[in-house]
């Protein structure tokens, strides 16, 4: 069944009550509970991915063999790792954009709901594979690394069925951020509402388009990868072989390709959710929107010619090269700190919990940062590739980054999702936890890289420096994980008391804060006149807005 | 729509011309391909967009001064309700996946969902 749907004139019928039956969310092709649907997915595989890495902490507090043993530890990084990656923080990011784009430029839906629905169940399936590899085969788990190298992840090392299966589960995963890229390209070039024009986008919106585009660029390369390796491992192909001519360096680069667009996939959407919530608790417009937008399109392209810093190691790539352009992409990371400090300079800041976690995604990502500008030098990356050094780089920007982004998204935008507001006094808790946690987890771990402590390995020796940084980093995982507990509280006392939140509870500047909380089915039953990049706030403020906001009632037909 | 235009050009001559500048540096195939794809991708949407042109809503979204009111009533397409094609269709990949683990029983019934939902989602979209 379908529906035709018009653009709304000033006002219309209220919305039915949504059916909300499992049926209604299996078959649905909503944006909005589509949405949610990759957000609770995607937060679920973070609770499973998290509860390995509570694993992995828990051999690492002290020396001697506590829990699992070697080949054990290896299944867990690898796991941890393509959970974390592929199917919590990149879905996470789709979500938000599956639930927010229409409503940020005025559309009723994505441009392709079918195909959205099949993008939601592709990632879904695909996850079920990649849990199904790693738990269920008799041979164990996958223990390559997240990356799967070659000859490592072959036929001769990793004989069972968990490889093909994985692989598999990959490439639905790819799939599926294929077929919502499409829709989010689409949708937000053609079906944005009058007077949204490309530089009246919220940031957000933004953001997911390049995001998008990344997805598009960065992904089939590494598919064709892994179908050689499928190839290689069953039907014996030899891309990768070198005793048959092939060259294992060919598949470093081809995933690499992904593998670096990957991480600003991961980044990308929440630099966007964090730029729309710092304006919003300075009381102050961005400061250099041009500018941010110009910065996230350069980082779209320079992000895909950086994928060989991965590689320096292997001394067959081109490092002053690819030295060179990583270097480069840092200066329009730097550009966006400007920006958002320059938008809190002199606002009237208030520390509500979205603000909280937007400010600590601000710390955190810088030293992610400062420390992969680090890395990007050649010389220091031989000393500290592979070292504990390089894991807290990289938590510090995907948790301390994309994690908070996740957060500060989840409190700012609950209220209008389901019409209630999250407690404001638990998500401190919350908040506190979780620095508090995450900065005693991975601050050692630079600690004990700078004293060689190398990647990858399930027991150490004691007497090497090592071991005081490491228990403190596994109890920081208890204070991390106890303010992830909280946050379930909050959610589950929140949903039970359901404090009704208004339209526009945080006094928000994009189109979503100018319909209902919950929004109708096709989203808007009024448009209110764009004339700027803030028109929900320039709708309630019309004493401060550019331009007259309300639109002139419809002629009667 | 002539920002989107120009955002597919530059794009491809970035990878048009990072390609080639990698490869002058390195003679490496497998990265200068991989660019000067990047480069070539956008620029056959851009050909075809500027062959073809914006639709008048697009017109209308890029018109800093449109009134809501102008479109009011526009059809803006036909949008599905409810489809159980997709959730079948990638329940069938996963019981084909399956079989590679509990045997290789489960493969025709993973193949036939497959089938039965790809022909589902095909008549769904004729009308
Ligand atoms: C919940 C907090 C987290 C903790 C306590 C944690 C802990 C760990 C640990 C102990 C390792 C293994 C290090 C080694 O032996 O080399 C690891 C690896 C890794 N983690 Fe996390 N992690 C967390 C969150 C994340 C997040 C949010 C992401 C990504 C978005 C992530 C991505 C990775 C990756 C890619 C690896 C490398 C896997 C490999 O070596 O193949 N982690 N993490």
């Amino acid at each position: 069944m379908s529906v035709t749907t018009e653009r709304p004139a000033a006002s219309s019928a209220p919305a039915g009550r949504p059916d909300n039956g499992p049926v209604a969310w299996i078959t649905t092709t909503d944006h909005k509970k589509i949405g949610v649907l990759y957000c609770v997915t995607a937060f679920a595989f973070f609770l499973i991915g998290g509860a390995l890495a509570g694993a992995m902490r828990a051999e690492l507090a002290d020396t001697g063999s506590q829990l699992v043993g070697p080949q054990s530890y290896n299944t867990l990084f690898t796991v941890h790792g393509i959970i974390m990656i592929f199917l919590f923080v990149a879905p996470f990011g789709i979500g938000l954009a599956n639930y927010l784009i229409p409503l940020q430029i005025g559309a009723p839906d994505m441009a392709f709901p079918r195909l959205n629905a099949m993008s939601y169940w592709f990632f879904a399936g695909g996850g079920l594979l990649v849990l199904l590899s790693s738990f269920a085969t008799d041979a164990g788990g996958v223990a390559t690394g997240w990356y799967l190298y070659p000859p490592l992840s072959g036929p001769r090392y990793s004989p069972g069925v968990g490889p093909d299966l994985l692989i598999l589960g990959l490439a639905l995963v790819a799939i599926s951020t294929l077929m919502s890229g499409v829709n989010v390209i689409t949708t937000t070039f053609l079906m944005r509402a009058p007077g949204m024009t490309m530089w009246r986008l919220p940031v957000f919106t933004w953001n997911a388009v390049v995001t998008a585009v990344l997805g598009l660029v960065a992904f089939p390369p590494a598919v064709a990868a892994f179908v050689l390796l499928l190839f290689d491992r069953r039907l014996g192909g030899q891309a990768f072989d070198p005793a048959g001519g092939g060259d294992p360096i060919v598949y470093q680069h081809l995933f690499w390709f992904l593998g670096h667009p990957e991480v600003y996939i991961l980044i990308l959407p929440f630099f966007g959710v964090i730029t729309e919530i710092i304006p919003v608790f300075s009381r102050k417009p961005l400061f250099g929107y041009t500018g941010f937008l110009l910065a996230t399109l350069t980082i779209g392209a320079l992000s895909t010619g950086v994928w060989a810093h991965h590689m320096f190691t292997t001394g067959v790539v081109d490092n002053p090269f690819f030295s060179a352009m990583t270097f480069m992409i840092a200066v329009p990371t730097g550009v966006k700190f400007f920006n958002w400090i320059g938008t809190m300079w002199g606002g009237k800041i208030s520390f509500r919990v979205p603000m909280l976690f937007s400010i600590g995604f601000l710390l955190n990502f810088l030293i992610g940062g400062v420390t992969g500008v680090m890395l990007a030098s050649a010389p220091l990356d031989f000393q500290l590739a592979d070292s504990y050094f390089l894991v807290s780089h990289f938590h510090y920007t995907m948790m301390g980054g994309s994690v908070f982004g996740i957060f500060a998204a989840i409190y700012f935008w609950w209220p209008k999702a389901f019409g209630f507001r999250l407690s404001e006094r638990l998500g401190r808790g919350v908040f506190s936890l979780m620095f508090v946690g995450f900065n005693l987890t991975f601050w050692p771990q630079f600690v004990v890289g700078l004293r060689g402590m190398p990647r990858r390995i399930v027991d150490y020796a004691p007497g090497l420096g090592w071991d005081t940084p490491n228990l403190v980093s596994s109890l920081g995982v208890v204070v991390l994980s106890a303010g992830v507990l909280l946050f379930l509280v909050d959610v589950s006392t929140s949903r039970r008391r359901r404090t009704p939140a208004g339209d526009d509870p945080w006094g928000g500047y994009s189109l979503e804060w100018a319909t209902s909380s919950p929004p109708p089915e096709h989203n808007f039953s009024s448009l209110p006149r764009i004339r700027s990049e803030r028109p929900a706030f320039d709708t309630h403020h019309p004493e401060l807005a550019i331009g007259p906001v309300t639109a002139p009632p419809p002629e009667p037909t | 729509m002539r920002f989107a235009l120009r955002y597919l050009w530059a794009y491809s001559a970035f990878g048009l011309g990072l390609g080639t500048v990698y490869y002058a540096l390195t003679q490496e195939w497998v990265g200068s391909i991989a660019l000067w794809f990047l480069g070539l991708m956008p620029a056959i949407v851009a050909l075809w967009w500027a062959r073809h042109g914006p639709s008048p809503a697009v017109r209308e979204a890029d018109d800093p001064e449109a009134d809501p009111a102008a479109s009011a009533g526009a059809s803006l397409g036909s949008f599905p309700m409810a489809t159980a094609w997709p959730a079948l269709l990638v329940a069938g990949v996963i019981v084909i996946g399956a079989s590679l683990v509990y045997g290789l029983i489960l493969l025709p019934v993973g193949a036939a969902m497959l089938v039965w939902a790809v022909v589902g989602l095909a008549r769904e979209s004729r009308g």
